[in-house]
């Protein structure tokens, strides 16, 4: 059924993106904007912790009861923790559950094992001090009394020696005896990591130094890209300090609850089951849709707003199916950016299109500090807002983004532009509505109308053909 | 192509002279002096790493009154050598090494050619490196390789730290051991092959034509 739009995350204050005041209007605001629950649409969907009646209550909770079957006993009272948390997971829902399992692991750690020297290192991406926005937004620092650090991927180094050869980690992210990993599930960069040892990934990212990532996104391919990350984790010098991992469960809906283990390859098999099972119904559903407007209206990059947990970049590749491995290059990874020519035509062949089924985008709010030119060059885009063109064009990564754009004085003028031009009234906002698409009447219905179909593909052809592709048995797999 | 439209600034009252941005700087265009930072506005292509990791938020970006363009010209250089560089880095010339800046393969191997030594140096001739400051340095460091260039590492600084194993150098037991785990290193390798064998083909078109 359709409901009334809900409302979309708010702008956040952030060097990276212009000021909340000048957001003036939302994507849900404009006329005819309906809102479809994930849950309307796949009503075997499953069912969420968060957001809730009961608020972050739950979240401590989920995090203290998970933590429970951990063994903590490794952790000596005079030993240094460090806690490694990533940017991404503050993206989640306005990042307050994330922040709340960072509290709690800390509390926890602390009860158990009487360590009292309990540090955050959280890394970030390519928005250097994005990480330091979150700790101090949600009075992390305090909360570990003066311990909490954002990290970065140029910041000084730590050879990591591998199965592989030498890779490159940031020293103060391993500079304690123990290490907790603390993530999330959330599917988020399929086009990249393909969903293989997803929960292993921040060790060759957030965690790495810009030698691992250019090693991630040059060296090895697009299908074998995250190895780098598996590499990393099992060295011996990351053994040494692993002490566990506590993930936030994710799903389109929000989150599903918190998994806590030693064994992060036990966690990782559960991770990658939920991810196909429940963002591979969403995505492939946003595969289905014929023709739309697209609006960016969320605080990060243009390949990282979301809709019902859904990033831009996935749909951008959405007329491929992202989690099949037999299929080797996504319509966007980086890889596929450098198989294009200078005449902008792809140098190989067998490079598919960017999902020609985005006929418009509207960038009516969202970040610099990702290079997303490439969006740009291949998908006809209004840019709402002068500040926000200026803010893109002073963007070392995105100096030429506005090169392709039009700029709108305001979101109405552009919508209209947009459907005169597109020649649709389906338009699908990438807002950050929390367990739910808000999305035009026509795209609603077409939506509701498609879904119980995608389902059934999804449950009897396509799951158990992505989980054999990464050597998962469902039928051992205990969710917690 | 790299467009240079913003340069550091240092607020002297707030460095401390601790040196980090000096550390990060791709293209060595900051400098402690008398535990004061210095910027280089000849070399600095404001790319702002100096400013996002200084401790002390002492750096802020200023727009230069007159924007000027970093790119290494081909003009007058032997394609022949540029392409046999890119191949023996198994990179196609056309392909795109540097997403922030569209640098392809071949401009990086011009500059090789040209005399660069070192990613610093590479980075000035040709903007890689400066957008992200994250993703490009290995295909950087594998032209280097490629022409027989060991770079030295500038002294203290966190730029860069080394080569790093790419699908070519992955061995038949680490293939094995995963093989049921969802890595494809055989199949990526012959997609980044192909790649290069088109180069290689299309080079071999245009002998003929020529």
């Amino acid at each position: 059924m359709l409901r009334a739009p809900i409302k979309p995350l708010p702008p956040r204050r952030s060097q990276y993106g212009v000021a909340p005041e000048l957001v003036r209007k939302r994507a849900a605001e404009l006329p005819d904007m309906v809102s479809v629950l994930v849950r309307d649409l796949f009503p075997d969907a499953a069912p969420v912790i968060y957001p809730g009646e009961n608020g972050l209550e739950v979240i401590r909770e989920a995090t203290r009861k998970q933590m429970e079957k951990v063994d903590l006993s490794m952790i000596k009272p005079g030993d240094p923790v460090n806690v490694l948390g990533s940017h991404h997971g503050f993206t989640l829902l306005g990042g307050a559950p994330y922040a709340e399992m960072l509290r709690t692991i800390r509390d926890v750690v602390r009860e158990r094992t009487g360590c009292t020297d309990i540090r955050l290192r959280v890394g970030v991406g390519l928005r250097f001090r994005e990480s330091e926005e979150y700790i101090k937004a949600f009075g992390l620092d305090e909360y570990y009394e003066g311990k909490a650090a954002g990290v970065a991927p140029v910041d000084e180094g730590v050879a990591i020696e591998t199965e592989i050869g030498t890779l490159y980690g940031i020293k103060k992210i391993y500079d304690a005896r123990w290490i907790i990993h603390a993530h999330n599930s959330d599917v988020r960069e399929v086009h990249f990591h393909r969903q293989v040892d997803r929960a292993v990934k921040p060790f060759g990212m957030s965690y790495a130094r810009i030698e691992t990532r250019s090693t991630y996104h040059q060296n090895l391919g697009p299908r074998a890209a995250n190895f780098v990350a598996r590499a990393i984790f099992d060295s011996p010098f990351v053994q040494e300090k692993f002490a566990c991992a506590v993930f936030l469960m994710m799903s389109p809906s929000g989150v599903v609850g918190v998994d806590a283990d030693n064994d992060l390859y036990a966690l990782n098999d559960r991770v990658t089951y939920l991810g196909c099972r429940d963002y591979g119904k969403m995505m492939t559903l946003l595969g289905e849709i014929d023709e739309a407007i697209t609006i960016l209206d969320f605080p990060s990059p243009v390949p990282y707003v979301f809709a019902a947990g859904v990033i831009f970049a996935n749909f951008a590749g959405a007329n491929r199916d992202l989690f099949d491995l037999d299929d080797p290059l996504p319509p966007y990874t980086w890889y596929t950016e450098a198989f294009y020519g200078e005449d902008g035509r792809p140098l190989i062949e067998g490079v598919p299109p960017v999902n020609p089924a985005i006929k418009v985008v509207i960038h009516n709010y969202a970040w610099g500090g990702y290079p997303s030119a490439f969006f740009t060059e291949h998908i006809p885009t209004i840019v709402v807002g002068r500040e926000q063109a200026e803010l893109l064009d002073r963007d070392p990564q995105n100096l030429s983004y506005t090169k392709h754009t039009l700029l709108a004085e305001d979101l109405d003028t552009a919508v209209r532009f947009a459907k005169q031009v597109a020649g649709t009234d389906k338009i699908l906002a990438f807002d950050g509505a929390s367990g739910a698409l808000n999305v035009s009447r026509s795209l609603g219905e077409y939506l509701l109308q498609k879904a119980p179909l995608v389902s059934r593909r999804v449950d009897g052809e396509l799951l158990p053909k992505w989980l054999k592709q990464r050597g998962i048995d469902p039928s051992r797999i205990k969710i917690c | 192509m790299r467009a240079v439209t913003l340069y550091a600034v240092v607020d002297v009252d707030k460095c401390k002279g601790c040196t980090r941005c000096e550390r990060v700087c791709p293209v060595l265009a900051i400098k402690v002096e008398n535990k004061k930072a210095v910027v280089d506005p000849e070399n600095c292509l404001g790319c702002a790493n100096c400013e996002q990791r200084c401790p002390e938020m002492a750096i802020t970006m200023a727009h230069l009154e007159q924007s000027r363009v970093v790119q290494e010209s081909l003009a007058g250089v032997d394609m022949a050598a540029v392409n046999d560089l890119c191949r023996k880095a198994h990179l196609h010339p056309k392909q795109i090494i540097c997403y922030c800046t569209a640098t392809r393969a071949g401009e990086v191997a011009a500059a090789v050619l040209k005399g660069a030594k070192s990613p610093e140096e590479i980075s000035r001739r040709t903007g890689v490196r400066t957008g992200c400051k994250v993703e490009c340095i290995q295909p950087v460091l594998r032209l280097l390789h490629a022409a027989g260039i060991a770079p030295e590492r500038p002294a203290g600084g966190y730029q860069w730290y080394g080569l790093t194993p790419t699908v070519w150098d992955i061995p038949e037991e680490v293939k094995k051991k995963y093989a049921q785990r969802g890595f494809y290193f055989d199949e990526d390798r012959k997609l980044l092959d192909s790649l290069v064998e088109t180069g290689e083909r299309r080079e071999i078109n245009v002998a003929r034509t020529d």
